[in-house]
């Protein structure tokens, strides 16, 4: 069995009064991207920031590849890139001249440093840009860079603190197809966001935090399981919407329905037998059925169930 | 991406890297980075326009007044490194201070930290920095420098120590801006930082244009050149400057370490070497003749130093941090010795012991080789020190109290620090409202001024004081013995957490025996 590459064990951080990460602890497989996800004050930021050896616990330990934050932090540092969610870069520098400052930072030498700086701002999409002014880049260039920074000593885990922040549609397209690049080359991501429904498409698994506390963890099927104890199905009919919706109501196994135009919501508690069931039953009925499926509940839906909004 | 490949990023790697390439391979990434920024900066642009500016006008003057003679080159040399002076003891500083005000502004700094970078490696390649703009400015002046010495009044050697000088101050002055800088990291030192720098600084520059100006500058080093104190006065100001410039090295360097990383460390190394090297620079470089007279002062001045670290040293957190207690020494004796130079209140306060056990241990061996001998020291000098340390020990174990007082946080560590003068404050200001308010007036000394050093040291060091003198240094020893319980379990947190380790080492070894 192969240890995790990030195993956060009981962690517990504290603000004065406030519990900032209350014992937390999960774990994340080598190669998988893990969403982060919470609302404002949940403590995400906070567990990164212990993570990437810049903040200390109050109780609990962070273990990357088996090397605790505490002990050996250092270590740890050769093997994470942190990407915090500021971007400054130095002025009166280019965007090669920074990579290069950054990789002479992590000890890289000679024509292997000349090396990785080209070959990373390549895969980040910066050679055009290479003798820009860094302070003058775009927004999403800037993350670019900011990016290519963090790779530079070619780390195994990297955490990204909203990384996606204040980018436009286009430029988080393009930076979510660079994530999908760095997972498919061999990476573990933590990645932090608020843009749900991107986390949904990149990631394999969440930990969705609420006031310090994990409130669910694993990968998406599972949490949309555990969260669905009663399934959502939809019905699309050519008319007679106020006849389907009465057949449902005296239906076994179905809870609440709902009417939305032409399609038909409703809760049901059977399994996929009983619904084949119903579906003949309704056709039956006389009901034409357009289309009828259930609606898979997606990463909004569960952060939605899953949180109360409790804001700290 | 529609822009095209910089040429930059186009052209081949070479097999083999040019010198300069290699070269820099070798330097601190930090000063490579300062030294690209700062010459591409506007604020070097204008001061080397600026100065070559002066350069022409200086020249120009020189050459209109010049009669000949044998000291046609000193204004020259005077308006010179007058114009050096607030080049190297503000500009250079300047830009070293918001170069690091913008890393902390920008989260830059932590992103250094998370590399291979080191707190101190950092803080060394901004003053590296600071040399290398020295470099830059100086031989922006140097065709000035060199024609006041064709014009003959300033010969080699005084234009050696003027310049070796000018780069220590530079880099002092640098150290001290990038200190203030960092104290920046707490939001209500800013302003406090920002204002205690450029006060110092700009009036360390006037100072330094005003004393080069009035040519008192060449009149003093050509006096030290022909005197046989050259050897003393100049082995003080480097060995100041360089303990100046390692202190604020190490301020800087607490600073940008993480709060529960061990910060204490490097301070208490410094303090317990302080006795020793400043008693050997005495020996090597005080005339037989001044040893009766510097050996005292130097002993007060390190007293001095010893209580300012100590206010430090009382007011940390109590235990050790989880980070510290994993890099405690596995074995147990190395444990027990280094159970002083490790964070902790106790512990500072045993540190703070054994640096006076030190300086006295020295000063008693030592003494003796001047002419008039330790024991022959005047007997008010010996009644003002140990005073002055009875009362350092009873204020210390009240700050120590008070720090026990406040939560463990490192906020309340600088809280404690600011307080501790201001125990000192009530101490003397209370008794004194309650003889004004309640006798109506301040007649005499009496006991409820015991806790008003000066007052009280006044009056014990007279002979009619000895019953005060007997109570000041019962007091202050019975401080130090209360002190002891706590010393003693600064120490065993110090070896158990060694054979936490130990015990540590003992379970995974075995696992990797069967591993293997």
């Amino acid at each position: 069995m192969t240890t995790p590459l990030l195993e956060v064990r009981h962690l517990s951080r504290s603000y004065g009064r406030v519990r900032a990460v209350d014992d937390l602890s999960f774990a994340m497989a080598r190669g998988q991207i893990t969403g982060f996800v919470g609302p404002n004050g949940a403590g995400k930021t906070t567990t990164m920031r212990i993570a990437a050896t810049l903040d200390i616990p109050d109780g609990g330990d962070v273990l990357v590849d088996g090397v605790s934050v505490l002990v050996e932090p250092r270590k740890v540092r050769q093997r994470i890139g942190y990407m915090s969610d500021q971007f400054h870069p130095y002025a009166n520098l280019d965007v090669l001249q920074y990579l290069d400052f950054f990789a002479r930072a992590h000890g890289l030498r000679g024509r292997r440093r000349q090396q990785t700086v080209r070959t990373v701002a390549s895969f980040c999409g910066l050679t055009g840009f290479a003798d820009r002014p860094a302070t003058g880049l775009s927004k999403g260039m800037g993350q670019r860079l900011h990016l290519a920074k963090t790779l530079l000593h070619d780390p195994q885990l990297l955490i990204l603190d909203e990384p996606a922040a204040g980018l436009d549609p286009r430029a988080r397209i393009e930076f979510r197809a660079l994530l999908k690049e760095l997972a498919a080359a061999g990476k573990t991501i933590l990645i932090s966001s608020h843009i749900l429904p991107e986390l949904g498409e990149t990631c394999d698994s969440v930990v969705v935090l609420e006031k310090g506390k994990r409130v669910v963890a694993g990968t998406i099927a599972e949490i949309q399981r555990s969260v669905q104890h009663q399934q959502a199905v939809q019905l699309r009919l050519l008319g007679e919407v106020e006849a389907a919706e009465k057949f449902l109501a005296t239906q076994p196994d179905v809870g609440e329905v709902a009417v939305d135009g032409d399609r038909v919501r409703f809760t049901y508690a059977g399994g996929d037998e009983e619904m084949a069931a119903l579906l003949a039953r309704a056709i039956g009925a006389g009901l034409r059925i357009t289309e009828f499926g259930r609606i898979e509940a997606d990463l909004e839906d569960i952060f939605l169930q899953t949180t109360k909004g409790n804001l700290q | 991406m529609t822009a095209e490949a910089a040429p930059v990023v186009a052209a081949p790697i070479p097999d083999r890297l040019d010198l300069l390439t290699r070269l820099s391979d070798r330097l601190n990434p930090i000063l490579v980075r300062e030294v690209q920024q700062a010459v591409k900066g506007r604020v070097f642009v204008l001061t080397v326009l600026g100065a070559l500016f002066v350069n022409v006008i200086i020249a120009l003057v020189v050459a209109s007044n010049y009669k000949g003679g044998a000291t046609g080159g000193r204004g020259a040399f005077d308006a010179g490194l007058a114009t050096l002076a607030p080049l190297l003891l503000f500009i250079v500083p300047m830009q070293a201070y918001q170069s690091m005000q913008s890393e902390l502004r920008g989260g830059m700094i932590e992103q250094l930290l998370m590399s291979e970078l080191r707190p101190l490696r950092i803080v060394a390649g901004k003053l590296g920095a600071a040399m290398v703009q020295f470099v830059l400015y100086l031989s922006v002046l140097s065709p000035l420098l060199a024609t006041s010495y064709l014009l003959r009044g300033v010969d080699l050697p005084t234009i050696a120590v003027c310049l070796s000088c000018a780069l220590v101050f530079c880099v002092a002055a640098t150290s001290f801006a990038i200190a203030a800088a960092l104290q920046g990291m707490l939001p209500a030192m800013r302003p406090i930082a920002w204002l205690g720098m450029a006060f110092g600084l700009g009036s360390a520059s006037l100072g330094m244009v005003g004393y080069i100006g009035s040519g008192q500058c060449l009149r003093d080093v050509g006096w030290l050149l022909r005197s046989s104190e050259f050897g003393m006065v100049t082995s003080a100001v480097l060995c100041g400057a360089i303990a100046g410039t390692a202190l604020m090295a190490l301020v800087a360097q607490a600073y940008l370490a993480h709060t529960f990383e061990n910060r204490s460390t490097g301070f208490r190394v410094f303090l317990l070497l302080a006795p020793p090297l400043s008693f050997a620079w005495v020996y090597t470089f005080v005339q037989a003749s001044h040893r009766d007279d510097v050996v005292p002062v130097a002993t007060f001045l390190l007293s001095l130093l010893g209580i300012v670290f100590g206010i430090f040293m009382v007011s940390e957190q109590q235990k050790l941090s989880p980070r510290v207690r994993a890099h405690v020494p596995r074995n147990a004796a190395l444990a027990a010795c280094s159970s002083i130079f490790l964070p902790g209140r106790d512990r500072g306060m045993a540190c703070w012991i054994a640096y006076f056990v030190l300086l006295a241990g020295l000063a008693l061996v030592l003494w003796p080789a001047t002419g008039r001998g330790f024991l022959n020291m005047p007997q008010s000098f010996a009644r003002v020190s140990t005073l002055t340390l009875a009362y350092a020990a009873i204020y210390l174990t009240l700050g120590k109290w008070l720090r026990g007082r406040l939560p463990e946080t490192v906020v309340f560590n600088h809280g404690a620090r600011f307080l501790m003068p201001l125990l000192v404050v009530v101490g003397c200001l209370l008794p004194l409202l309650f003889d004004v308010l309640v006798i109506g007036g301040v007649d005499n000394w009496h006991f409820g001024h015991l806790l008003n050093p000066f007052w009280t040291i006044d009056r014990a060091v007279r002979d009619s004081g000895a019953a005060i003198r007997g109570l000041v240094w019962t007091l202050g020893g019975g401080c130090l013995l209360v002190q002891l319980p706590a010393m003693v379990r600064g120490l065993l947190e110090v070896t158990a957490a060694a054979a936490a380790r130990r015990a540590q080492a003992a379970t995974v070894a075995p696992a990797s025996a069967v591993e293997g």
